[in-house]
């Protein structure tokens, strides 16, 4: 049985059974192009596929359908959900659960063991069998962290890269000027689309500091000091909070490598607090109080 | 002409700001590079605040709050202790240079701590020379206020 | 036809660099954008369509409408107008077409014009440049227009062999060709390979699929970004602030505040785009907002200015990141109406 065959026998039954409303997972969508799936009736089942194309991070669209009933503005459409999730993907659940986004027993999470997912995948006809996305070169997780159901066996780790972590070395020994030039040259083609923010599972502020209507912390424009802020602010309020998906640099329309921003951070915690985002459904260090790291 | 940086501290109202303040009364010399922000705490110093002061033009910002386990909200600084690191870091990376943002704790008692301080803090910054964070936008006309209208009446 | 050899093409474009502000298709970061340049040496000629179009040109992502300066009840301001004349080489026909449907909301007869877009329209000059073909994503045989669609541009350029049959549309692209040497040659260029097209059902059929379920099931992957919007060549949702003037310039007075009224680009995708005072969002499901932006490009602007607000350039498609596409959205609209292709679809 193939993993997409697993995988809608899993959503038929928890559909069938009533256990959940909806099955959040991947399908094959126009031009070759996989693309998030949401499924609620048993008969829609084929749709849901698993292939070495499914780069989205499902986990984004939880905080929006899954509103816990002790929020003020109501429940949102699902009381429970599947989701299919990745490795990564499923470290951003515990990052959720432990931010009260919404509670354990409203998910049923349906985890695919995962060799990595190709270069150009979300995009029209990427090559299955092409490179992997270089987070995945990276990457040495199998299995993910938090599951109900695990579809599909650890495929062993074989060879690993760190592109991204190259290219953090490269800009670490440039000079303060160097960097920012780097960077201004980068945030100089941004369009202040949100892309980024939007695709990102832990960005769900009701309302973004940096689209204010009152320009509190950056100006409206589409501009260059304005564009910095909005990643610099974006990138320290995932401090602790960010998996590592790098979704928001797939779908940036410019090739902003706001990976490395978001890499940044990831190794400072991890340096200072040896934490590592999501591994647990506890907070980001940044946001707790000192417990014997004083000075 | 020599650069005077200008600077920004964030002082906290229970013990850096009324350690500045016992600098002044005690007539202690201390560079006059110092915008002072008085805050309730050094924990309400945001991320946002610091790099918000940078994008205006500070050339260096200063965070002063209580020592650690002497903070008027008791662990407010504990805060301000965790977040400078990363957003130092962050800063750095995007070019800005480690020496201009700094954080440090002065009590109420310590004017002399202040003080030095914010000495040692202009001359590094001084050194470094003009912050080139900012970006300025575009260069846009600035309108001449019209006249006032004339007196009404008699 | 009249051909103009590419060695003389270059040569004029580096003319028009000299005298105007010359706007081409630049490589940029693995993208390809419509930028200033310096010479004919930085255009990429093997290009297909740039990831934004031409509307930034007219209307920009970021303008300054006026600034002002307040000082209690008194206040003064002081418009920004360009100043600068463009020349805009190799325009794609979906791209002018758009610029058209922008004309018809800025500076059309039934709305008060904008007087910003309208000082540039009148100082651009568009060199239009055919497609050869129809890219996988393209359509605008299907929304009324053409790959070698003309009648928009002031100059028409199609690649032939040895280098470009040229046709002036309008005098200003006429005189562009002072001047020049073309040569007179028989025949035409081979028409453009074309696509399949696609139905796309009639503006005021729509409004009975309003409340369809289609929506709400397409809206739940959407992400209420505004990629869709900013890549259109015909979106034209903005929002206007005013902030102040950035600090650090010298302030004259400092009892004045000044101010810059900046307009931007924004989107009826993004979340709170339609949210008004005292929090009520007419529009606060992602559903809700992809059915207006579809429904404003295929039957609210028909119905009030005349023809489709889409060009078929296919940009929406390629840069969704959930892989949202207008083509299926027509199709499945098509289906749940009898398809009737727009008699009238060019301006």
């Amino acid at each position: 049985m193939t993993l997409s065959t697993e995988i809608r026998e899993k959503a038929r039954e928890l559909l069938a059974s009533g256990q959940v409303r909806t099955v959040i997972g991947y399908e094959e969508g126009l031009r070759g192009r996989t693309r998030p799936a949401f499924v609620t009736d048993v008969d829609d089942v084929e749709r849901l596929v698993w292939n070495r194309a499914c780069t989205h991070n499902l986990t984004t669209y939880l905080p929006g359908r899954l509103r816990p009933p002790h929020q003020s503005n109501g429940a949102g459409p699902d009381e429970r959900v599947a989701i299919v999730a990745k490795p990564c993907d499923s470290r951003a659940i515990n990052v959720h659960l432990a931010e009260q986004r919404y509670t354990r027993d409203q998910l049923h999470i349906i985890g695919v063991a995962c060799a990595g997912i190709v270069e150009g995948a979300g995009e029209s006809r990427p090559e299955k069998d092409g490179p992997l996305q270089a987070r995945c070169q990276a990457c040495t997780e199998r299995t993910p962290v938090i599951y109900d159901t695990l579809i599909g066996e650890a495929p062993p780790v074989t060879e690993v890269a760190d592109p991204v972590g190259e290219k953090m070395a490269e800009l670490e020994a440039m000079t303060p000027a160097g960097r920012m030039e780097f960077w201004l040259g980068h945030f100089d083609r941004c369009l202040r689309c949100y892309a980024c923010r939007q695709v990102c599972p832990a960005c769900n502020c009701p309302t973004c500091l940096y689209e204010r209507d009152d320009s509190l912390w950056t100006g409206m424009a589409i501009r260059l000091q304005e564009k910095r802020a909005f990643h610099l602010g974006r990138a320290y309020h995932l401090a602790g909070r960010c998996i590592g998906c790098d979704e928001c640099e797939r779908v940036c329309p410019v090739n902003i490598p706001i990976s490395l921003l978001n890499r940044c951070l990831s190794a400072e915690l991890e340096r200072s607090y040896g934490f590592r985002a999501g591994e647990a459904p506890v907070p980001s260090p940044v946001t707790t109080m000192l417990s014997g790291e004083e000075g | 002409m020599m650069f005077e940086p200008r600077i920004i501290g964030f002082l906290c109202t229970w013990c850096s700001y009324t350690g500045a303040d016992l600098a002044g009364t005690s007539r202690l010399q201390s560079p006059w590079n110092l915008r002072a922000v008085r805050v309730p705490c050094s924990g309400r110093v945001s991320p946002e605040l610091i790099m918000r002061a940078f994008d205006e033009g500070a050339d260096g910002v200063l965070v002063l709050g209580c020592h650690i386990g002497e903070c008027h909200y008791d662990n407010g600084n504990h805060r301000t202790a965790k977040r400078m690191p990363p957003l130092h870091a962050l800063l750095a990376f995007a070019g800005l240079e480690p020496e201009r943002l700094r954080l440090d704790w002065v009590s109420a008692s310590e004017g002399e701590r202040f003080a030095r301080i914010v000495s040692e803090f202009t001359e590094a910054v001084r050194e470094l020379g003009p912050c080139r964070w900012r970006r300025a936008g575009p260069a846009l006309p600035r309108p001449e206020l019209a006249p006032a209208p004339a007196e009404r009446g008699g | 036809m009249k051909i103009i050899s590419q060695g003389a093409l270059t040569e004029l474009l580096d003319q028009v660099a000299r005298e105007k502000r010359l706007i081409a298709p630049v490589e940029e970061a693995g993208t390809i954008r419509y930028r200033p340049v310096g010479g004919s040496g930085e255009i990429a000629f093997d290009f297909a369509r740039p990831l934004l179009s031409i509307k930034e040109a007219f209307f920009p992502p970021t303008e300054t409408l006026l600034t002002i300066a307040r000082n209690g009840g008194q206040v003064t301001l002081q418009e920004v107008m360009p100043e600068e004349e463009q020349v805009i080489f190799g325009v794609r026909p979906c791209d002018a077409r758009g610029v058209k449907a922008l004309d018809a909301v800025f500076s059309g007869e039934r709305v008060p014009p904008d007087p910003y877009y309208g000082r540039r329209r009148q100082q651009t000059t568009l060199i239009g440049l055919a497609c050869r073909e129809m890219g996988e994503t393209c359509f605008c045989t299907s929304v009324g227009g053409a790959p070698d669609e003309a009648g928009n541009v002031d100059l028409m350029l199609t690649e032939v062999e040895d280098g470009y049959a040229v046709e002036a549309i309008t005098s200003r692209g006429e005189s562009l060709l002072q001047g020049m040497t073309l040569t007179d040659v028989t025949g035409a260029p081979s028409p453009p390979r074309l696509n399949d097209p696609v139905p796309v059902p009639a503006a005021g059929a729509w409004a009975e699929q309003f409340e369809d379920a289609f929506w709400a099931a397409l809206g739940e992957r959407c992400l209420s970004c505004r990629l869709c919007a900013y890549v259109c060549p015909t979106c034209r949702c903005f929002d206007v602030r005013d902030e102040p003037l950035p600090a650090g310039q010298t302030q004259p007075d400092p009892q004045t505040q000044y101010l810059e009224r900046v307009r931007c680009w924004d989107s009826c995708t993004g979340a709170n785009y339609r949210r008004v005072a005292g929090g009520h969002n007419p529009r606060a499901e992602e559903g809700e907002r992809l059915r207006n932006r579809f429904f404003c490009k295929f039957d609210f602007y028909p119905q009030q200015y005349g023809p489709l607000a889409c060009t078929g350039c296919g940009r929406c498609i390629d840069v969704c990141p959930v892989n949202v596409d207008v083509t299926e959205v027509l199709a499945a609209v098509a289906a749940m109406v009898p398809v009737k292709i727009p008699e009238e679809v060019s301006a």
